[in-house]
């Protein structure tokens, strides 16, 4: 016999700053991973706050263009694959640092 | 050689006399232009030991090859002079239509030097050139004496000019031209010094590039690529996106750097500012970025609007403890209007107000004394250091002087280098900027370091060994010096696919010279070899690459990691131990006298 196991989204919440802040019109959005890494974030953003379609999320494969980065308990990374568990602080911003 | 006129033109104000002087080429091929001309010229022209507000500090402004070549953002001046702030090396850049117009006169750079009689201006035009009185334009701010300038010259003028700071040698009082600033290390009060109120400039060729149909291709590409992702924190919101972030990652500058979040961060956040302030938005010349937005308030009945960036926003918002953007903008509007340093002015109130916190007597009027969240008490006490009055008048030596002036242990919390004060960075948190600030040759300074890319980004752990963090926070440095003698703006440096192949390829159709990346690299460094030089002429010890004592929390920096990372910075440059330059070292200018000096 073997074990069957069901796994449910878990809440993510994104911190946005800059562009993709004006974009969303919000500074903070919750969204819903089941996979629970950095791509699957993304692409949940991008159903939440599609105005960040094109500027910040790639049209097409749903994840950051260049100009993005993800800062996730403090790193900073575009590395699609990074867990993210539900207590996970995840920003997103502006990869161009500084002024 | 292309792209350049190959000369400079010398100007004596105490004599009157000008004269035209040869550049020869190997200076462009190995410091470029921009920065690392008007460095290599104050190399040369500043006597060790000169009074930085004597007759005998230059001060010189420079142009590069890229001015008037259709490459996006490459519109920029370099200044440079001995600093009255710290002694060293002071240099500053400046974008915009001055830089056309200085190359257009035919000079690539401007040497001025001695002291008029009497409060005067500077007009060049072409190869004329003349020192005319200007009583009637003192007390003018930089805007409005532009405006004097051109009705007396021309409209086809362009005027670098200093406020009222300037003329009372406020240690850091900036240059304006275009609503510009070349502002940092007090190059204003140099030119004060000089009583050299404005500088006017026209003329009427540009040199010829050596491969024009080429270069235009490539500027087109570069200046589609600056409308690309890599700019465009800059182009829609602007630097101040930085301050709410900074915040919630710890590192934004709060209440004199006690602390490195505040809590009304989202009150003066560029997000707040970009919905409720922000009017419109403006681009230097030749630049496709247009990252200059423009801010209003009206809060009090009168209006104004002012050109805002993150580092004005920090020291004059969050440093101060003030969470009303209508005080910041007025703030930032009023260091314009009286020439000064917005950076250092903010840094220099937030110890003041550190000493009222602290009951530290600073020798004037309890009433005149700003205080942490205060706004009506920072418009005074800027007002009051632009016309060095009252308080003003100890504030206007900035932090390392007033500190010392007033004793009592406030240089404890006087945040400095070298006598220049703080970015918008908490060191604690941004260890390769640390270093970067520490060994810096103008001071602390986030853009000639840059270091701060590294910290915040996935480039090294926090647990990198002590070389590899001094290499990369070298090869940042020499980044910056690339792109500051390029006179490429750093808001375009992730809009290349490879940035020192490109600029390469740009600087090899300018000139017509065939530049490598690996020759942009070693330039880089050639540059902070020049400037490091200087300061070493002019009494630079190792004891002055440090960081303000309270930055050393004991936890995440202390001295002794500091030190061990200076050391790993000095092995990776090729200095010994001391910081010295050594003979052998293949960084230095070939035909300068540079290396018996350092190692001696």
């Amino acid at each position: 016999m073997t074990e069957s196991t069901i796994t449910l989204p878990v809440a993510i919440r994104v911190e946005l700053f800059g562009v993709p802040a004006v974009l969303a019109a919000r500074r903070e959005v919750t969204v819903h991973s089941v996979i629970g890494d950095l791509s699957s974030v993304a692409s949940a953003l991008a159903v939440v706050c599609p105005t960040l379609i094109g500027p910040v999320l790639h049209a097409e494969t749903g994840w950051l263009l260049g100009g993005y980065t993800f800062v996730v308990d403090d790193t900073f990374t575009r590395d699609r694959e990074h867990p993210i568990a539900p207590d996970s602080s995840v920003l997103l911003v502006s990869s161009t640092a500084g002024g | 050689m292309h792209g350049v006129h190959g000369r400079l033109l010398h100007i004596d104000l105490a004599t009157g006399l000008s004269e035209a002087r040869p550049i020869p080429d190997a200076v462009f091929r190995e410091v470029l232009g921009g920065n690392g001309l008007a460095s290599w010229l104050l190399l040369e022209w500043c006597p060790p030991g000169a009074d930085a507000l004597g007759p005998e500090n230059p001060l010189i402004f420079a142009t590069s090859p890229f001015v008037g070549t259709g490459i996006t953002t490459a519109s920029k001046v370099a200044v440079a002079a001995k600093s009255p702030q710290t002694g060293m090396i002071g240099d500053s850049l400046s974008s915009s239509y001055l830089a056309l117009a200085l190359k257009r006169t035919g000079f690539d750079a401007l040497v001025i030097t001695g002291r008029a009689r009497d409060m005067s201006l500077l007009v060049v035009d072409d190869d004329r050139v003349e020192i005319r009185p200007a009583r009637h334009l003192l007390g003018l701010d930089p805007v409005m004496t532009a405006e004097a300038v051109r009705l007396e010259t021309s409209a086809g003028f362009r005027v670098a000019a200093i406020g009222v700071a300037g003329e009372r040698l406020v240690s850091y009082a900036a240059i304006a031209n275009d609503g510009r600033l070349a502002g940092r290390t007090g190059t204003g009060a140099v030119m004060g010094s000089k009583n050299l109120k404005a500088i006017a400039v026209s003329g009427s060729h540009l040199p010829q590039v050596a491969h024009p149909a080429e270069l235009a291709r490539a500027a087109r590409e570069l200046a589609r690529k600056s409308l690309g992702p890599g700019s465009a924190k800059y182009r829609e919101i602007g630097t101040a996106a930085n301050l709410a972030f900074f915040s919630r990652i710890g590192i934004l500058p709060t209440r004199n750097f006690q602390s490195g979040s505040f809590e009304q961060a989202n009150a003066i956040s560029g997000e707040t500012l970009f919905a409720e302030h922000r009017v419109d938005k403006h681009a230097c010349a030749a630049c496709t970025i247009g990252c200059e937005h423009h801010y209003r308030t009206s809060d009090d009945g009168s209006e104004t609007t002012v050109r805002l960036e993150y580092e004005s926003l920090f020291a004059l918002g969050s440093l101060c403890g003030i969470a009303d953007p209508n005080v910041v903008l007025r703030a930032a509007a009023l260091c314009d209007m009286l020439g000064i340093d917005a950076i250092s002015t903010g840094v220099t109130i937030a110890w003041a107000m550190e000493c009222v916190e602290r009951g530290v007597d600073v020798g004037y009027p309890i009433e005149e004394l700003p205080r942490f969240g205060d706004g009506a008490s920072v418009l005074r006490v800027i007002q009051a250091i632009g016309e060095r009055v009252g308080l003003g008048e100890l504030l206007a030596l900035g932090t390392r002087a007033a500190s010392a002036q007033v004793g009592q242990g406030s240089d404890a919390w006087a945040m400095h280098v070298k006598g220049l004060e703080m970015p918008g960075y908490d060191p604690r948190k941004l260890r390769t900027l640390a270093l970067g600030l520490a060994v810096g040759t103008r001071g602390a300074c986030h853009s000639r370091s840059s270091a701060y890319e590294i910290d915040l980004s996935d480039r090294l752990t926090p647990r990198a060994e002590a070389h590899v963090r001094a290499r990369a926070a070298a090869d940042a440095e020499d980044q910056a010096a690339v792109l500051d003698s390029l006179t490429i703006c750093k808001f375009l440096r992730h809009c290349f696919d490879d940035l020192y192949d490109e600029t390469a390829n740009l600087y090899s159709l300018v000139t017509g010279i065939p530049t490598t990346a690996d020759d942009l690299r070693q330039a880089g460094t050639r540059i902070t070899a020049v400037k490091k030089t200087f300061n070493i002429r002019q009494g630079w010890t190792r004891a002055d690459d440090t960081l303000p004592p309270r930055v050393f929390d004991g936890d995440s920096l202390t001295r002794e990691r500091l030190d061990e990372l200076i050391d790993a910075y000095y092995t990776v440059r090729g200095w010994d131990e001391h910081g010295i330059p050594q003979a052998g070292v293949p960084v230095l200018f070939s035909s300068m006298v540079l290396v018996g000096e350092c190692s001696g």
